[in-house]
């Protein structure tokens, strides 16, 4: 008896072995990279950004070089109208029939790492549309503390698509001053971002349309001085670029060199990232370079852009969703270049579609060269949530896939800020006619 | 003595081999079920509503509050159109499908807008600009675009009046691949 109970315990020890080993085997084929060196982080609890009963949405986060976390936002324009202005229909209110597209850019600062907020102050000085989703406005910064913004508002027909771009820096006592245009041709740009470069002056760039066919968008900078003069007209530097996505930049050797990327799409449709690098300060770039042939053919806007981030190395990251050549291969991508932007190594997976969704990805490096991406993808409930996973400084041990968001809704569209050892993810929840805007902290190891 | 144990020795090794091979078999079909489990969950599902197969219903509010779904349109032919005040090639190919809407009535069959990714604010005013003439879902938490495995809009379904799906355009619309869908849908034109 005894001798059939301990042959019995062998064999159910053999399986149980057996099963482990295929169970490992089978975890090995379905993730990216089996290690996982990085521990999950450990975020603190939600906080919102921004006034609930005006739908703020379309965070973008950025650290000053004082310090302080900044967050620049949209939501519903509710001051009354000038006397004699024509008046649009009335605010928008969830429940309500009536709805105005009039947004305001609203920007906010914490000097406690995301604790506690400044009062917001509205950006915009005329009422306009403020564009947000993938165009939203974004934050730069000068050393001496004064604060640049840029956004797009639709044309003058309120096409978004046929949009310009605005700007405005803080006035040194507390407000913004009056907002210019700066592309020179009406009604042609839209997506812009803002950097500051190392030596101080400001880069604006955007993808434009004033040369409307027969190739796709294209790419248009700008540069301004410390005091918002500009210091160069509007100038091309690419072309073919997809109509509908963020742009991303990185600076190396003191801003003489420039790397930026975008989706470019071609005559077949066919959608592919590119990276663009200047080694004039970014007066002129060089022909672009494929991150991926993803192959990915679409007539349709699937408005999800890439994102850069230079690591200490010079090691350059990229982060995208592509659908590739087909439904199965759809998902969030990473690649790397360890060879200043003239190659890059095979994509990794970083997470699968769940189902049929155009996702939204961005990517921050660490000062210990890990990279922390942040992307949405749809939980088991058909609903987007917000994910976020680290890549350890080997560039082959991925953290765990770790949910950031409980969103009722949908939460879309993340944004990351790093800085020493605090991490930032912020988001926007939807949930039918309401918005949110939700952001949670953790600290990393650095 | 010998004899007698090597007899009993080589059983109990068969059933214990047995045991391991049955074991072994529960372990695969288990793996496999996990396995299978997680292509699932990781990998996109495979139910497009393809040409032939039935459209999926649903109930979106539209612009004025009431609301709308396939059964509104059941019937009569239907061209269903993604679109998003966003969106470059949804505002050019616009002009040809508030056209086709605006015939709709005299050639007997129906337009429907099902907005995607955009708030009801911007719709509202994309619809004035554009003069839209067509009915107009919000399809404000995505659920009718992850139901149609939109991508990115435009794209257009063509169903017929018993609520199949008789042809797709996914991209910009021509005039005449509206017209070759209608009619696949049933319009007569």
């Amino acid at each position: 008896m005894n001798k059939t109970l301990t042959r019995n315990f062998a064999a159910i020890a053999v399986c149980l072995a057996l099963c482990m080993i295929l169970a490992a085997c089978s975890a090995d084929l379905s993730l990216p990279d089996p290690n996982r060196a990085s521990n999950p982080l450990i975020f603190g609890p939600e906080q919102r950004l921004g006034d609930n009963e005006k739908n703020p949405s379309t965070p973008f986060l950025r650290y000053s070089p004082d310090g302080r976390l900044f967050a620049i936002w949209t939501e519903d324009h509710d001051i009354p109208w000038p006397q004699g202005a024509q008046s649009p229909t009335h605010q928008h209110r969830s429940g309500d029939m009536t709805a105005s597209p009039m947004r305001n850019a609203m920007l906010a600062w914490s000097a406690d790492g995301g604790k506690t907020w400044s009062p917001p102050v509205r950006v915009n000085s005329n009422t306009e549309a403020v564009q947000g989703e993938e165009n939203g406005p974004k934050v730069a910064f000068s050393a001496d503390k004064r604060t640049y913004v840029v956004w797009s508002i639709p044309g003058e027909k309120g096409d978004k698509t046929r949009a310009n771009i605005r700007f405005a820096m803080d006035d040194g006592k507390g407000r913004f001053t009056p907002a210019q245009t700066l592309n020179e041709v009406k009604d042609t740009a839209r997506f812009p971002i803002i950097e500051t470069a190392p030596d101080g002056t400001l880069l604006v760039a955007w993808i434009d349309r004033r040369i409307d066919g027969p190739k796709p968008r294209q790419l248009y900078l700008m540069r301004l001085s410390p005091a918002g003069k500009a210091l160069t007209k509007n100038y091309q530097v690419g072309e073919g670029l997809c109509e509908c996505c963020k742009l991303g930049i990185a600076f190396a050797d003191g801003g003489k060199t420039v790397y930026m990327v975008d989706r470019e799409v071609d005559g077949n449709k066919i959608r592919n990232h590119v990276l663009r690098k200047s080694t004039d300060s970014a007066q002129t770039f060089g022909a672009p370079v494929e991150i991926n042939n993803d192959g990915w053919q679409v007539p349709s806007c699937p408005h999800s852009g890439p994102s850069i981030g230079r690591d200490s190395r010079g090691q350059l990251h990229v982060s995208w969703f592509t659908l590739g050549r087909s439904e199965q291969e759809a998902g969030i991508y990473y690649s790397v270049s360890k060879d200043d932007g003239k190659s890059f190594a095979p994509r990794q997976l970083v997470q699968a579609n769940t189902a049929p969704e155009t996702l939204y990805a961005t990517l921050a490096v660490g000062n210990d060269d890990r990279v922390y991406l942040a992307w949405s993808n749809l939980d088991n409930d058909n609903k987007a949530q917000i994910y976020t996973r680290i890549l350890a400084a080997d560039g082959r041990t991925w953290s765990p896939v770790q949910q950031l968001s409980r969103a009722k809704g949908n939460a879309g569209r993340p944004v990351l800020a790093l800085m020493k050892d605090q991490l930032h993810v912020a988001w926007t929840e939807t949930d039918g006619e309401d918005s949110r805007i939700v952001l949670r902290s953790a600290k990393v190891e650095q | 003595m010998k004899k007698k144990n090597h007899r009993r020795l080589f059983p109990s090794i068969r059933a214990a081999a047995l045991r391991s091979l049955l074991c072994c078999a529960v372990v695969l079909v288990f793996t496999s079920a996990i396995g299978w489990a997680q292509h699932v969950q990781h990998g996109t599902q495979s139910s497009a509503p393809n040409v032939g197969t039935a459209a999926i219903d649903f109930d979106l509010r539209s612009m004025d509050g009431s609301s709308v779904g396939l059964a509104t349109f059941r019937g009569k032919p239907l061209m269903m159109n993604f679109f998003a005040s966003w969106c470059d090639p949804c505002r050019e190919e616009m002009p040809l499908i508030n056209e086709i809407a605006a015939r709709s009535g005299k050639d007997g069959y129906a337009v429907l807008g099902i907005a995607v990714e955009d708030s009801r604010a911007a719709i509202m005013q994309y619809a004035q600009e554009a003069k839209l003439v067509f009915p107009i879902g919000l399809d404000l938490n995505s659920t009718v675009k992850r139901a149609y495995r939109i991508f990115g809009p435009p794209a257009t379904f063509f169903i017929d009046a018993q609520g199949t799906i008789r042809d797709v355009v996914i991209g910009p619309m021509t005039a005449e691949r509206a017209r070759e869908g209608l009619k696949k849908a049933g319009a007569t034109l």
